[in-house]
């Protein structure tokens, strides 16, 4: 029955380990509590979410070219997402954490790192098992996008799959940072201190510190929230990506580190310094990397395609210098309507505030509010904010004449008037009672299990 | 206490015949040291344990036995000493290879069947359905097998524990108090499983601070008193140590701490 060769010389399989990490998940109550609580939450926001998108498409119907303004992407799907984004914040840590934590309290931790397994195996293990259980909970939003379709809603492939991306990394994010959390603590209860205090932390700072100027907006940045708005935005950013993939590795890589007991602290904390090291590089070169895809049916990240196009062969650099305060809504609606896309449709774009963001909201000064473009050797100013005005004038500088407008390639919009009344019953009584069922049904040993009662009992 | 008395000559005799000191120590611990702070857990422990026998390492509450234990497994990081295996040097990071240690206090994944635990270990370390089975009826898991691991009696609890120290295929299986919480038919009862493993060649070494639950099941004991060993041996070789020719584990136990 034993073998005398190490045991570590064989490969251990996988799948046990992972089978019993999602049984870990699947037999505790917070996977659960969290799906029952979802429910209502998803419920109610899609209800909202449908109503108000209902009245704004009455209006449409009435006056049809409002209609091209309607997009359920922003009016629906964002919004009910959201709301799986708070719960996901504020509960999903307690239960990833349980992964670790669990094992730690019972002291089944000192049996598992005795099985042939490396640490970083057993920390990726239980990440996988922890993202089974984010798409477990994301079955009331995956449920909200069905009923949305069945109500005749439209759905956009493109921006669709990428929100659901950025929530994917999101939560992959979050979970590697309760495992890290649980990895450090002694006990579940820190380590869920310790998560919360970095999400809703994160989350505080992108509320009060968004919009500020300078450091204070630099620091905003780092705030988890931050993560998913590119992909609320229909963005599908490689450095955003590359940044989140990075965090996670070296949440996992940390994680692995810290897990083992019977290492001294100071060995742990010199082995954790390169990897640190690494994810700080390569955060440096994710911020480096600009290329990103507009995946809205609208283009709303773009100018239209013949612009595009256009833009892209203007291989001089342009140089634009905003003389706004950064804190100045007309920064922040220059930024979104033209220079990100200039950014993002021309080869070389580079744009700096003047007077090292000296100017004060509402400056006094005759050039405040002035925004100068340089191409080549030619100049210009505009006040604009709008890419009807400042295209025209690029183009001038560049000396090409303006594309003509490709008929037909413009956002239809897609009102729908629909009552979401009958979608209360669906995600305050159905689905609850369905999830309930699914949790009885979860209890219930498996196969191999009830194997093993038959067979271990044949005496 | 005849039972005892049986048990006492049955050890002895096997502690003879079964293990075999012909090809050398299996596990040879060599001046292992742990400090907490400024007090010494464990103060250049030294002792050996050879193949196919019950070795314990006994001693009172507070003598060091799970420090011992854990430093000897890797599970504490040891300031002093060396383990080695056949001889050999055995690094920390080694030793889960050939060295498997079952806790005291644990009740692993308390929300899972039994059955489930069981699975896992025996999915991880390949077990045949025929292999499962025998381990299950040796250890008397069957009326459990699907209650939820929190629900177990402490009595059950162990011997699931010691139904997944069988279900590795290690040589050598450290527990720690192995027969605490147990009544004497229960503790009669693991102690005969583990010596039908050890006459298959397995060797375990058993921290316990019962001398009687020790002197019913062990080949050779460390004795361990303030972290430090005062006596190892078989009962006659403590006995002759201690100048007590007839005395029990006990009285030789407090002739020698």
């Amino acid at each position: 029955m034993r073998s005398h060769k190490p045991y570590a010389a064989q490969t251990a399989p996988l799948r046990p380990l992972l089978a019993k990490e999602v049984r870990e998940i699947v037999s505790g109550r917070s996977l659960w509590t969290l799906l029952l609580l979802l429910c209502p939450l998803i419920g109610y926001s899609f209800f909202e979410a449908v109503s108000l998108y209902s009245e704004s498409s009455s209006a449409a119907l009435q006056s049809p070219v409002l209609a091209n303004s309607l997009s359920p992407f922003d009016g629906v799907l964002v919004p009910t997402f959201g709301s799986f984004y708070v719960a996901a914040t504020l509960l999903f840590p307690f239960v990833a954490i349980r992964v670790l934590g669990q094992e730690k309290e019972t002291g089944a931790l000192r049996l598992l790192v005795q099985l042939p397994y490396r640490s970083s195996t057993l920390v990726v293990t239980k990440l996988v098992a922890v993202v089974i259980a984010w798409i477990f909970a994301g079955i009331p939003a995956m449920s909200a996008l069905a009923v949305w379709r069945g109500m005749g809603g439209h759905l956009a492939l493109g921006e669709t799959s990428n929100l659901l991306f950025g929530h994917l990394l999101y939560g992959t994010l979050v979970g590697a940072l309760a495992l890290f959390a649980a990895s450090i603590a002694e006990s579940a209860a820190t380590a869920a201190i310790i998560a919360l205090a970095v999400t809703i932390g994160s989350w505080v700072l992108d509320f009060t510190l968004a919009g500020q100027p300078g450091l204070l907006a630099w620091i905003a940045k780092l705030s988890l929230t931050q993560t998913l708005r590119p992909f609320e935005q229909g963005l599908l950013s490689s450095g955003l990506v590359l940044g989140i993939v990075s965090v996670i590795s070296g949440l996992v890589a940390l994680a692995s580190v810290w897990l083992p007991p019977g290492v001294p602290y100071g060995r742990k904390l010199r082995r954790s310094v390169p990897f640190i090291l690494a994810v700080a590089a390569v955060l440096a070169a994710a911020t480096q990397v600009g290329w990103s895809i507009d995946v809205t049916e609208d283009r709303r990240n773009s100018f239209a395609t013949p612009d595009q196009q256009l833009l892209a062969t203007l291989k001089l650099p342009l140089v634009v210098t905003v003389r706004l305060a950064p804190e100045d809504p007309r920064y922040a609606d220059l930024q979104r309507n033209v220079l990100s896309k200039l950014e993002r449709a021309m080869p070389n774009v580079s744009v700096s505030l003047a007077g090292g963001r000296r100017y004060p909201t509402g400056s006094g000064e005759e050039s405040y509010g002035e925004t100068e473009y340089i191409y080549g050797r030619r100049s210009d100013i505009s006040r604009s904010t709008s890419p009807r005005e400042i295209l025209p004038l690029i183009y001038g500088l560049a000396g090409v004449s303006q594309p003509s407008p490709r008929p037909g390639s413009e956002y239809p919009g897609y009102p729908l008037v629909a009552s979401a009344s009958a979608t209360f019953l669906w995600f305050f009584a159905a689905l609850p009672l369905l999830i309930a069922f699914c949790w009885w049904w979860s209890r219930r040993p498996s196969r191999l299990d009830r194997y093993l009662m038959h067979e271990g009992g044949s005496s | 206490m005849p039972a005892i008395g049986s048990d006492f000559a049955r050890c002895t005799h096997l502690a003879e015949s079964r293990t075999d000191k012909r090809d050398g120590p299996l596990l040879r611990v060599r001046g292992l040291t742990k400090r907490y702070g400024g007090e010494l857990a464990i103060d250049s422990v030294a002792f050996s344990a050879f193949p196919g026998e019950i070795l314990g390492v006994i001693g009172p509450n507070g003598a060091g036995k799970t420090t011992l234990m854990e430093a000897v497994v890797g599970l504490v990081a040891a300031d002093l000493g060396e383990v080695l295996w056949r001889e050999e040097p055995l690094p920390a990071s080694r030793r889960r290879d050939v060295l498997f240690y079952l806790a005291d206090g644990v009740r692993p994944y308390q929300d899972q069947v039994t059955a489930e635990v069981i699975s896992f270990f025996a999915g991880v370390y390949r077990r045949s359905p025929a292999e499962i089975a025998t381990i299950l009826i040796s250890v008397g898991l069957k009326p459990v097998l699907q209650k939820r691991v929190h629900t177990l009696s402490k009595g059950y609890n162990r011997r699931l524990m010691l139904a997944l120290g069988l279900l590795t295929p290690h040589d050598l299986i450290l527990m720690d108090e192995p027969f605490d919480g147990l009544d004497l038919t229960q503790t009669r009862d693991i102690a005969g499983v583990l010596r039908r493993h050890a006459e298959r060649g397995r060797t375990f070494v058993l921290a316990i601070h019962q001398l009687a639950d020790a002197a019913r099941i062990c080949d050779r004991f460390v004795l361990l008193a303030g972290g430090q060993v005062r006596g190892l041996g078989t009962l006659d070789e403590l006995r002759a140590e201690a100048s007590l020719p007839c005395g029990s584990i006990e009285d030789i136990f407090l002739a020698l701490t």
